[in-house]
């Protein structure tokens, strides 16, 4: 090898620097076991949800099962912001809460290893690192969105609970579900930068963001107000059983939106604070 | 051009200042011995290098350019304080991840050149955390190798290291620099190891620059001495002080500096009462340099 050849300096492009953060990003999450005990966890939510609320109770009657429909596990039947019981809260959103752990774990273990330095030292752009954590930690938890669903529907089949539903509603619902992993996977990953020296305070703030207590509370005192739909968790909630086409939109828009928020402000902690 | 060259550098943690007014200039293809005491900023210096820390103020260029240039940094590796390994995965793996991450177009023979220099051919499937620490150490110039780097950052990279370890890792960074025209930076504790292989050294202390010397214009300023040993240290130093210009005691050892005629000091010292039971011709290395410049810093103060 020439010394000559040595000192060619060609500056990457943007896609070629995020091919490569992608590239590691995406080995990494289908080469460790993390991913794929989430989509596990996903999966046995809804089937808990769907089945052991049907048990017998220590009196041997039968408890009232939480969900009559297999599709209530995975949206409201109508937007409800503030908490009206567990029938109403505990859909598919609660795949979000999960998710944040699963960022948080995912980021922490970059720190932990030290890997980061790797990533920061052949990345001088600090926007690569927020882009691809948040474009992959979406990925992930849009498969676990997925395992969710496979989740309720083996469940329901098992439990033989009622599966009547308007296909267009649900597949709307769903589709805004998803498409609210980049926003929510946005945020986990500019918390976890923020905390990024506190292992257990990212996985705390995760957790207590993907609750959605925040709007849950302002729902309680305000009302279903279609304002709170501008919240990560208010659009995820706006994702019902009633959606439409709109309510797709408006989830897309919202995630967008708050995906760029997140990402712009990730960059500039990094940017402006030491990194390890 | 110089691979490294870094003016007036200033990086501060709670108002107390870990690298000061920092210049330094590492030359394209150089083995770049950072040496300082510890806590004297050579890994904040390095972590400054490599975009891990923001400085306070200063400038950073790496070949000419600045250093949070993409190009430039893509073509950086680096070893700062662990290898930056995956525990759980196999040392493959977590080449893999590196090589990916750097966007190769074939990683497989990458990571087999990179095995290959750092002697661990046999070793891919282990898992890191199995691995012994000079194994981790060797991993860790591994992952910073790949890609080709034109600058290489090793933060005390033979610290732990038995006789044969260090023998090794001095192998492989001599291979680096001469194979591939890498320039390295350096830090170490274990000046004689250094010695063996840099070609410009840097000392450091409290955060500034205070001395920056070719191997070669050390080796052409070294001072020659005798080191002997007499019963009574200090009637001996005087005596000598009289007749020769630089005397000191160190370690219960007298030294005359700029002296080379052993005889004619046992002889002189003889006269005037004092048997020398040990005597020899030395010559100042690194470690006797460093020592004289870290002294002579402290009087100034």
């Amino acid at each position: 090898m020439e010394a000559s050849r040595e000192l060619k300096f060609e500056t990457p492009t943007f896609f070629k620097r995020i091919k490569g953060m992608l590239g590691v990003d995406f080995y990494r999450l289908f080469h460790t076991p993390l991913f794929y005990i989430f989509l596990g966890i996903a999966a046995i939510i809804p089937a808990m949800l769907i089945a052991m609320t049907g048990m017998a109770g220590p009196d041997g009657t039968p408890s009232q099962p939480l969900f009559t429909n297999v599709w209530h596990a995975i949206a409201a039947e109508a937007p409800v912001y503030g908490f009206e019981g567990i029938d109403k809260y505990a859909n598919m959103n609660m795949v979000f809460i999960f998710g944040g752990i699963m960022v948080s774990i995912f980021i922490g273990h970059d720190y932990k290893s030290g890997y980061v330095k790797q990533l920061f030292t052949t990345h001088a752009k600090k926007q690569d690192y927020m882009t691809s954590k948040s474009l992959t930690c979406a990925f992930a938890m849009a498969c676990m969105c997925v395992a969710y669903l496979f989740g309720a529907i083996v469940a329901g089949a098992l439990t033989q609970t009622s599966f009547s539903v308007n296909a267009g509603n649900l597949v709307c619902a769903v589709l805004g579900k998803l498409v609210m992993s980049l926003g929510w996977a946005s945020l986990y990953t500019f918390l976890n930068i923020v905390f990024r020296r506190y292992f257990g305070i990212s996985i705390a703030s995760s957790f207590f963001f993907g609750t959605g207590i925040l709007v849950i509370g302002i729902g309680a005192i305000a009302g279903n107000s279609p304002v709170l739909n501008l919240f990560l968790y208010g659009s995820s909630v706006y994702a019902c059983l009633s959606s439409t086409i709109v309510n797709v939109l408006v989830c897309l828009a919202v995630s967008a939106a708050w995906a760029v928020i997140y990402n712009v402000l990730g960059t500039l902690v990094l940017s402006k604070c030491d990194v390890y | 051009m110089n691979a490294i060259e870094i003016r007036n550098l200033s990086k501060s943690f709670r108002g107390m200042y870990a690298v000061d007014n920092l210049n330094m200039t590492v030359p394209v293809g150089a083995i770049y011995g950072f040496i300082g005491e510890n806590g004297s900023g050579k890994s904040t210096t390095e972590k400054l290098i490599c975009g891990h820390l923001v400085p306070d103020g200063g400038e950073i260029k790496l070949f000419g350019k600045d250093y949070k240039d993409a190009g430039v940094r893509v073509r950086v590796g680096a070893l700062i304080e662990n290898a930056g390994c995956f525990p759980g995965s196999s040392v493959r793996t977590n080449l893999m991840m590196q090589a990916i991450n750097l966007g190769l177009e074939n990683p497989d023979e990458e990571i087999a050149r990179v095995l290959k220099i750092v002697r661990m051919e046999d070793s891919a499937h282990i898992k890191f955390k199995s691995c012994s620490l000079g194994m981790k150490q060797r991993i860790g110039i591994a992952m910073a190798l790949l890609g080709e780097p034109a600058l290489l950052i090793l933060d005390e990279p033979i610290n732990g290291l038995d006789t044969d370890g260090m023998r090794i890792m001095r192998e492989i960074l001599v291979d680096i620099t001469q194979t591939y025209g890498c320039t390295v930076l350096i830090s170490s504790h274990i000046l004689g190891e250094l010695e063996k292989i840099a070609t410009h050294y840097g000392i450091i202390r409290q955060g500034k620059m205070i001395r920056e010397i070719s191997a070669k214009e050390m080796e052409s300023r070294a001072r020659v001495f005798v080191s002997l040993k007499t019963k009574d240290a200090s009637g001996a130093k005087s005596v000598l002080a009289k007749k020769y210009g630089d005397v000191r005691e160190e370690d219960g050892y007298l030294r005359v500096y700029d002296v080379d005629e052993t005889e004619e000091i046992v002889d002189y010292l003889y006269k005037n009462g004092h048997v020398v039971s040990e005597i020899e011709k030395n010559k100042i290395g690194l470690e006797e340099y460093y020592i004289e410049v870290m002294s002579s810093k402290k009087e100034e103060r």
